[in-house]
């Protein structure tokens, strides 16, 4: 639990891109998970080693995230999603407006992607589930893209997750 | 076969007499409802295999959580029903996480393995995607610019166009089109990891930051439909053992009244003189040793029929003779001592030929350079370059 609450290093990301939109308009259409990611994926990644393959890793993980607040967010506020870059590493910012109590859900979620049996939990839920839930997703992007999730809490019904992705590392 | 597909740039096919069960493009469902045609048709491809069901992901682009577990969901519970099975997911290492994710499958039922078919999947590969030859690339590209630098606008080469390079060896081709041309955007796209690491040196010594190096299968690309003005494959057709597959990708990816340049050669027609027969006799052996490895290194004059049959109109096909007296003739003998490096050297040794034969075999070679140095000689080297237009 304590690796969870680590705060992420703040010193030298740099924005790259930024998006906003209205989570009712968000919610609209769940293509815009796919249009959104494929589109940051690829104007974030043009100067990356390898462009194409970069945008291809970058796309799904965005996408995964996209999708959980899709699937859990509600439709008021803004959602709002930052990505900022360090040498080898991209950083997602995604905040997003969630139904009261959520909170608590996902720092667990995001507790266990930081935990010794989180690929345990992974595979048993491969394993056994119809569907995938949000604690899978983000267990696979800890597991199969090395993602370092935290959340920032500001306001009760606000959630922000910070996803650092060393996705060059994982290409070359 | 079976072919489903939606609106989305997504196919699921199943080929009974393979069994294989293929998934392609972008895979991004709300529910699982949105694939239940596909997922049924998986599930009616395990009950008609027997043996082993492949479950072919080479063309898969992306693909969310929502469908590997819905497909993953699929497997398993196969493999607890139907102890006579086994799955072979078949991935490429150009789309790495395919392979991270089902490879959790193997963990929980041995019965599913991964295959990565791009480590081996043609037969010319371990000799072109060592760095042994980087050194035929870096003098080849040398002695044909000089060529294809007046031959290239006649073929769709103009500043401003958005062009890819399709297996770009090492980059010195994108480079020099950079700096001449100017195209706004330039694809290079190789399945040698060597070469492409040499190539993003290369370019940066250069300070050339903007030719995007991409490891890709040539014949399988992640690049969409319709995207490029022109796309260049020089000498590659006749290294890849299905050309054809790899020609219909070039068609794809061009936009419809895009042009495709390739450029391949017809080795038993290099030719020297002095010493003419010693020449003629191993370039013919050249054509027969890459034959062995199913490369096709007389493929040149055969281009326009592979571009009539891939759909092209518009075809121009010439030819020109790169020779000792281009400039430098030193450079003519670089590229044929790099020749008998590898064909010598290593090939033949790998096909296991006697002592003997690879003896006069290299001798050719040193002849063709005696020719190209001699004051009076003559040392020849053919390529023909061709190109076809998409029809709109
Ligand atoms: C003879 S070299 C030519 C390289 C470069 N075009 C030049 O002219 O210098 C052939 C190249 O094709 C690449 N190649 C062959 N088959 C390929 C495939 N299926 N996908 C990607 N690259 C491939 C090899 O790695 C090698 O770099």
């Amino acid at each position: 639990m304590r690796a969870a609450r680590k705060k992420p290093q703040e010193t030298g990301f740099a924005p790259l891109i930024q998006f906003e939109m209205d989570m009712a308009t968000f919610l609209s259409d769940w293509q815009h998970c796919d249009q959104l990611s494929t589109f940051m994926a690829r104007m974030i990644s043009h100067n990356r080693m390898d462009p194409i393959r970069h945008s291809n890793f970058f796309s799904f993980a965005l996408n995964e995230l996209l999708e959980v607040s899709f699937r859990g967010g509600s439709p008021e506020g803004r959602l709002d999603c930052t990505v900022y870059r360090h040498d080898l590493k991209e950083r997602v910012r995604l905040s997003f407006r969630c139904p009261p109590g959520q909170q608590e859900f996902y720092r667990e979620a995001i507790a266990k992607t930081h935990q010794e049996d989180a690929l345990g939990r992974y595979l048993s839920a491969i394993s056994m589930d119809q569907t995938p839930n949000r604690e899978v997703i983000l267990l696979d992007l800890a597991i199969n893209f090395d993602a370092d999730l935290h959340l920032e809490e500001h306001a009760p019904s606000d959630i922000t997750f910070v996803a650092d992705l060393p996705l060059e590392r994982a290409l070359s | 076969m079976n072919a489903i597909v939606f609106s989305a740039p997504f196919t699921a096919e199943f080929d009974a007499n393979n069994q294989e069960f293929s998934l392609a493009g972008v895979i991004r469902p709300h529910s699982v409802d949105e694939i239940a045609a596909s997922i049924s048709m998986l599930k009616s491809a395990i009950a008609d295999v027997r043996g082993v069901l492949h479950i072919n992901l080479r063309r898969l682009v992306q693909m969310n959580n929502t469908a590997f577990q819905a497909i993953s969901r699929v497997v398993l519970d196969a493999c607890r029903a139907r102890p006579d099975l086994r799955f072979v997911v078949v991935t490429s290492s150009v789309v790495g996480w395919t392979e991270r994710m089902f490879t959790h499958l193997n963990r929980i039922e041995p019965r599913v393995t991964v295959e990565v078919y791009d480590s081996k999947f043609y037969p010319g590969q371990s000799f072109v995607e060592d760095t042994s030859f980087i050194p035929i690339l870096r003098t080849q590209t040398k002695m044909t610019w000089r060529h294809e630098r007046t031959i290239l606008p006649r073929h769709g080469m103009r500043p401003g166009i958005v062009m890819a390079d399709i297996c770009c060896g090492i980059g010195d081709f994108a480079i020099l089109v950079k700096k001449e041309f100017q195209p706004t955007r330039i694809v290079a796209l190789d399945h040698s990891k060597a070469s492409l690491d040499y190539a993003r040196d290369m370019a940066a010594r250069f300070g050339i930051a903007d030719v995007e190096y991409t490891y890709g299968d040539a014949s399988e690309m992640l690049l969409e439909d319709n995207q490029f003005d022109l796309v260049t494959c020089r000498h590659s057709l006749q290294i890849f053992n299905r050309p054809t597959a790899l020609l219909k990708e070039l068609y794809r990816i061009c936009k419809p009244g895009g042009r495709v340049y390739i450029t391949n050669e017809k080795n038993s027609h290099c030719l020297g003189e002095p010493r003419s027969q010693s020449i003629q006799w191993t370039y013919d052996e050249v054509a027969k040793l890459f034959s062995h490895f199913e490369m096709d290194v007389e493929f040149g004059p055969k281009s326009r029929r592979h571009l009539v049959d891939a759909g092209f109109d518009d075809i121009l096909v010439e030819s020109f003779m790169v020779t000792n007296l281009d400039g430098d003739p030193q450079d003519f003998a670089d590229v044929i001592a790099a020749w008998e490096q590898v064909y010598a050297g290593e090939m033949a040794v790998k096909r296991g030929d006697p002592p003997e034969f690879i003896e006069r075999f290299r001798q050719g070679f040193r002849d063709h350079i005696f020719a190209a140095l001699h004051p009076k000689g003559y040392a020849g080297w053919p390529i023909w370059a061709a190109s076809g237009r998409k029809p709109l």
